[in-house]
């Protein structure tokens, strides 16, 4: 993979307001949820109802995934939205095959740029939203841990190559977009799933979390470590039916 | 006298094939598709909307696939060039940018991802005449401006090479006067023209050689006065060749 194809592809991400929105919003969303629940989880703690003493802090990271999703699929989308009225038919992703052909060459200088660009975005909320955390409430919270940074680090790459694999397989991003946000905001299905049968708690979305969080509201437990492997497989798999589809399709 | 310019049959056998389609065939679209391009040549690319002219640019330029057949550029398939935005400049359906990305914003990542410095984006710029306007939105362009923008990205890696599908679609007449001569003058820099349209006149006046499509299939190819031959003009010939009534072929 040539530096060359990767700086391009960073440009290409950067060059976007969507791809703003999404590294603005993942990086003020986490520290801004310590501030929301500070005074409440300080409440639960006087009164000894705070159950996830282990999780403090971490709990907010959550929410700033959102970015690491929207990052996922604008990388992909904006190759494929049309590039004015005038010509309905026309797409970005024309200029990206005429200068970059090689096809796996192009989707791995795409992931990596991604991957950069989310690995610093998380590493910056996390360590922001751990600091205040330790700021507003001293008394509980946990211990800094960088193994627990690293893994919320990695549950956010990993997510972003998610819905980067998962745009690239609908060439679509509405679509990918809308159901990530549902799925993780309103009403998540994996969630809701993991009622019917405890398997759900291993679909990609919800894994993760295991890696980072103690404490997780379906009451299963899965090791931090197994977590990470089991949705590093997920993605792996998305990511090779999506390079396989992207290869074999017509631009 | 440049001996590009010079028509003769044996002067265009000697010359390097610069792209060579081979019997590229698709199901339903392209029928043993065969023809080449020479350098200091215009090939007009030449056949009614629906003809083929875009499958076969597309597949030229490694975007879409033949299921039978080849083709070339400079021997070699488009996709196995390194830094293919030297050795090919290609023109195709809109202004190639994201709607939200400035003129600028958009050839400086295209001359990255081929190694090209950032002076030749405002170079590039300058030639199409698009300089007051690098710092535009792309959405935000016109027909014309967008077609300006599309052939700046094709000559960013100064290409011996030009692929132009319909360029001087949605140009005003002034648009169209300066393309007909930009291409001349590419061509007489020793470039390698081919350039698609479904405008005869047009072609008539601009390319050296002509092959004509129709229903996916060459119906005729050679020098414009050996197509020509035989017919007034070279819209007589084509209406001839094809059997299009003269609305249907525009």
């Amino acid at each position: 993979m040539s530096r060359h194809l990767v700086v391009a592809e960073l440009r290409k991400l950067l060059g976007l307001p969507t791809a703003w929105a999404g590294l603005v919003f993942g990086l003020i969303a986490a520290p801004a949820l310590v501030f929301v629940n500070a005074p409440a989880l300080r409440r639960a703690a006087e009164t000894g109802q705070l159950v996830n003493a282990a999780d403090v802090g971490y709990q907010n990271l959550g929410i700033g995934l959102l970015g690491a999703l929207i990052l996922g699929v604008v990388a992909v989308s904006s190759e494929y939205t049309s590039t004015g009225d005038d010509s309905p038919g026309a797409r970005q992703l024309t200029s990206t095959l005429l200068a970059m052909p090689a096809r796996h060459r192009l989707l791995a200088a795409k992931g990596a740029a991604l991957v950069l660009v989310v690995a610093v975005q998380g590493a910056l909320t996390a360590l922001v939203t751990l600091w205040l955390t330790g700021l507003l409430m001293p008394d509980y919270a946990p211990p800094f841990s960088a193994v627990r940074v690293g893994a919320a680090v990695l549950y956010w790459v990993l997510l972003a190559l998610l819905a980067y694999s998962v745009t690239l397989i609908f060439r679509n991003g509405i679509i990918t977009l809308t159901v990530f946000i549902v799925n993780s905001s309103v009403v998540s299905v994996s969630y809701l799933l993991t009622k019917l049968t405890p398997a759900a708690a291993y679909l990609p979305d919800i894994v993760g979390a295991h890696m980072f969080l103690r404490s997780q509201p379906a009451d299963i437990t899965i090791p931090p470590v197994t977590a990470g492997l089991t949705m590093t497989a997920w993605v792996t798999a998305l990511l090779a039916l999506a390079a396989y589809l992207f290869h074999r399709r017509p631009a | 006298m440049d001996p590009w310019f010079d028509a003769s049959a044996d002067r265009i056998r000697l010359t390097p094939r610069m792209i060579s389609i081979d019997a590229v065939s698709r199901p339903g679209i392209l029928h043993d598709v065969s023809f080449e391009a020479r350098p200091g040549r215009v090939t007009g690319f030449l056949g009614p909307n629906g003809a083929g002219k875009t499958s076969t640019v597309r597949i030229l330029l490694g975007l879409d696939r033949a299921s039978s057949g080849t083709a070339l550029i400079r021997n070699q398939p488009y996709a196995s060039w390194p830094r293919p935005l030297t050795v090919v400049g290609a023109l195709l359906d809109g202004s190639g940018s994201h709607r939200s990305r400035s003129a600028r914003a958009h050839l400086r990542w295209m001359a990255t991802s081929n190694g090209l410095s950032r002076s030749r984006v405002d170079e590039v710029l300058a030639i199409v005449g698009l300089a007051g306007e690098a710092g535009k939105r792309a959405g935000k362009f016109s027909l014309g401006m967008s077609r300006r923008l599309g052939l700046a990205a094709a000559l960013l890696g100064d290409p011996p090479v030009l692929v132009l599908d319909e360029p001087i679609n949605g140009l005003d007449p002034a648009g169209i006067r300066w393309m007909r001569t930009f291409l001349r003058q590419c061509a007489a820099e020793g470039r390698t023209v081919l350039l698609s349209s479904h405008l005869m006149n047009e072609l008539a006046s601009t390319a050296d050689d002509v092959v004509v499509i129709d229903r996916g299939r060459v119906v005729a190819r050679g020098t414009v006065t050996e197509v020509t031959a035989g017919h007034d003009t070279l819209e007589d010939a084509f209406m001839s060749l094809t059997g299009e009534p003269s609305e249907a072929a525009w």
